[in-house]
């Protein structure tokens, strides 16, 4: 049985390695953020390294390792789904050059205070043209692929669409705008609705093609279910960006809106729960590698536990009202982003790397190993955050004592965090070291008993 | 279920959240003026937000409940800090969190970006968000409430007001300067030393760490005349 069935897959490799990279490095930024809430650091330190600047590093990290690994997933699902190789893999590496070098030249550039100030979004103009630059090629080498294809799947244009619309959403968080509600307004059409649209979209996508491949299901019945979860998932996540619009100066119906929508955002992802379940069980190939599963399955319930449960819960507009801009958001954001696509990037390299060195059943023992000790000490994280986050509302929102005051009593838990912090780091470098030198497993693999279905 | 029944709820879905967005996002834009007061959006105001991107404050401090958890939300900030704390803060980091737990970096913001930006954030203030946060909004009354009364201005208040971004008096207040009972008894002053001392800290004590404030001579009477007076009280009770 062939692995990869076009020499153009290859190119995803690159974009794998270097996102595994940038994810330590977040990881280990995320450690030093920690520090500054724990302890107090000395006044020169802190003019030298403020966190502002660490903080920059550590979300930009997590943006740039996400998209190269998105985009890597893509050109990786691409050639078979289109049956043919990739338009062009040089445009595939000069796309990857341009998008490592403005991210090493932003990281560079932080240090020395070139900044856009907007948290998520600093990259400083000159580099944003560059990262459009960069989205532009892979949307065009995405479309050329899929349109000189001979065949058409209702995944080729879900990806095409997802990626060109997340590209879009980018344009909007260039320019400066005067008047501080209408730049967060805009603000969120890149962070929400790429996290809970056009990411979600690429997920659906991604996960699908897995599932397709993995278990041999028959297409007709995955893209069914793909279109049910991407229309739940946009219609949902589309107006309720408004959950972000409640306390920045915008009309009352954004509370209605906002509340009613987002609270139906776990909706789709419960879907995605139960439609990874039954197409597990309803499989017609044999577990080849039970790690993918895991990664599958815990996809699916970290997603719906730290995006869909946890999100829920803090944005209903009472509620919000006092958990809003507190540690309950940071908790929220490390389980959601973790539990959303940390884990669907891992899914696709577990599903990929192996694939692209030519092993078919590869030993799991440590790849266990970082799959339970990243997904345990993220869970744990989360809660610290949590309770640090419930404190600081507590003390300031209800008994009205000063933020100081408030972040003190946090000071314990940030040590904890700290803590817990280096346990996942060790997962996270057991993970990616086990990924870097995967090897062929001793025990033959099953054969299949179905070609897979992007074959038909 | 049909395929086509599975491509007609995407296509339904997608289209009616995305026709509702996108006319809430054009109702927003005609409402936005009164919300935020666009009419007093000057020049000021934004060279005050592009200071507040230079520095990338946003990072540390949230603003409308966004950006970095590390230090507190800027929204009402103008209003429970006032101008002159603001200014001291951002100019003086390393003396103002001298005894703090948690540092601010000295950014080396200059005397008129200071300026543009305490315009910016009085601006950000009068945004009407529906009294959020929750917990500035006694400062937001507080200072609505001096605004218009102010013949009716207690003295504790006034004092408070104006030196408690750094002076604690009654356990109320920043400790960063000392607390005001202490020095009325440390301090040999007349009235009139008071008075400039408070308008200009140099011309009395050269080297002093206390920033110039920008009080009026009446004012400073007032509160000169309440230090003096918790002096004398101590005095008295010996």
């Amino acid at each position: 049985m062939m692995l990869i069935e076009y020499q153009s897959q290859r190119v995803s490799l690159w974009y794998f390695r270097i996102a595994l990279v940038l994810f330590i490095l977040q990881v280990i930024l995320g450690l030093w953020l920690s520090i500054n809430y724990a302890f107090t650091l000395p006044q020169d330190l802190v003019n030298v390294f403020p966190f502002s600047t660490a903080r920059a590093l550590h979300t930009n990290l997590l943006v740039a390792w996400m998209l190269l690994g998105f985009m890597g997933g893509t050109y990786y699902i691409l050639p078979p789904e289109c049956a043919r190789d990739l338009y062009s893999e040089k445009l595939a590496y000069l796309q990857l050059a341009i998008f490592v070098g403005t991210a090493v030249t932003a990281v560079v550039g932080f240090l020395f205070g070139w900044t856009q100030g907007k948290p998520l979004l600093e990259i400083p103009l000159p580099l944003d043209w560059l990262i459009v630059v960069a989205a532009l090629i892979f949307i065009a080498n995405v479309a050329m692929t899929i349109i000189k294809a001979e065949v058409r799947t209702a995944l080729q244009w879900m990806l095409l669409g997802g990626v060109t619309f997340l590209a879009l959403m980018y344009l909007f968080g260039m320019p400066f705008y005067q008047n501080l509600n209408t730049d967060y307004y805009y603000w969120w059409w890149v962070i929400h609705l790429w996290v809970e649209g056009a990411w979600e979209v690429v997920t659906a996508s991604i996960v699908a093609y897995i599932i397709m491949r993995v278990t041999g299901v028959d297409r007709k019945v995955v893209e069914k279910w793909l279109y049910v979860e991407t229309g739940l998932f946009l219609f949902t996540g589309i107006v309720g960006t408004g959950h972000h619009y409640y306390w920045i100066g915008a009309p009352d119906y954004w509370l209605w809106w906002g509340g009613i929508f987002s609270a139906l955002e776990p909706l789709p992802i419960v879907l995605m729960v139960v439609d990874t379940w039954m197409h597990v069980r309803e499989r017609k190939n044999p577990i080849v590698n039970p790690l993918t599963w895991y990664y599958i399955i815990g996809l699916a319930i970290y997603h719906l536990v730290g995006a869909g449960l946890w999100g829920f819960m803090h944005t209903l507009p009472p509620i919000n009202y006092y958990t809003h801009g507190s540690q309950i958001t940071v908790s929220h954001g490390h389980l959601a982003f973790f539990g959303a696509y940390a884990l669907l990037n891992l899914t696709i390299f577990y599903f990929a790397m192996p694939r692209l060195k030519g092993i078919n059943k590869y030993q799991d023992r440590l790849g266990k190993w970082g799959f339970w000790i990243t997904t345990i000490g993220m869970f744990v994280l989360g809660l610290v955050f949590g309770i640090a986050g419930i404190l600081q509302t507590y003390l300031e929102r209800f008994l009205d004592i000063g933020y100081s005051t408030a972040h003190l009593t946090m000071m314990f838990w940030f040590r904890v965090a700290f803590g817990v912090g280096l346990v996942f780091l060790a997962g996270v470098i057991i993970t990616v070291y086990h990924l870097f030198t995967i090897k062929p497993s001793a025990i033959p693999a099953p054969e299949p008993v179905v070609a897979p279905a992007s074959d038909i | 279920m049909t395929g086509k029944t599975a491509r007609l709820i995407f296509w339904v879905g997608t289209l009616t959240s995305a026709a509702i967005f996108l006319w809430q996002t054009y109702d927003f834009h005609m409402q936005t003026p009164k919300f935020t007061h666009t009419d007093k959006l000057n020049e000021q105001v934004v060279a005050g937000k592009k200071v507040w991107h230079k520095y990338n404050c946003n990072d540390c401090h949230t603003i409308l409940g966004f950006g970095g958890y590390y230090a507190p939300d800027m929204t009402k900030a103008f209003y429970r800090l006032g101008e002159n704390n603001i200014a001291s803060i951002v100019q003086h980091p390393d003396v103002m969190y001298k005894n703090s737990f948690r540092k601010m970096p000295q950014l080396g913001v200059s005397e008129t970006e200071t300026r543009q930006l305490v315009s910016f954030l009085r601006w950000v203030g009068e945004i009407e968000n529906r009294k959020w946060p929750p917990q500035d909004e006694k400062f937001v009354e507080a200072y609505k409430l001096r605004e218009s009364q102010p013949q009716k201005l207690d003295k504790v208040h006034l004092v408070l007001q104006a030196c408690g971004g750094c002076h604690t008096f009654e356990n109320q207040g920043r400790n960063v300067g000392g607390d005001l009972t202490t020095i009325a008894n440390r301090i040999t002053y007349d009235r009139q030393t008071l008075i400039n001392y408070m308008i200009n800290p140099q011309s009395v004590r050269p080297g002093v760490t206390m920033p110039p404030q920008d009080v009026s001579p009446q004012t400073a009477g007032i509160i000169a005349d309440f230090l003096l007076s918790l002096k004398s009280n101590k005095e008295v009770s010996k």
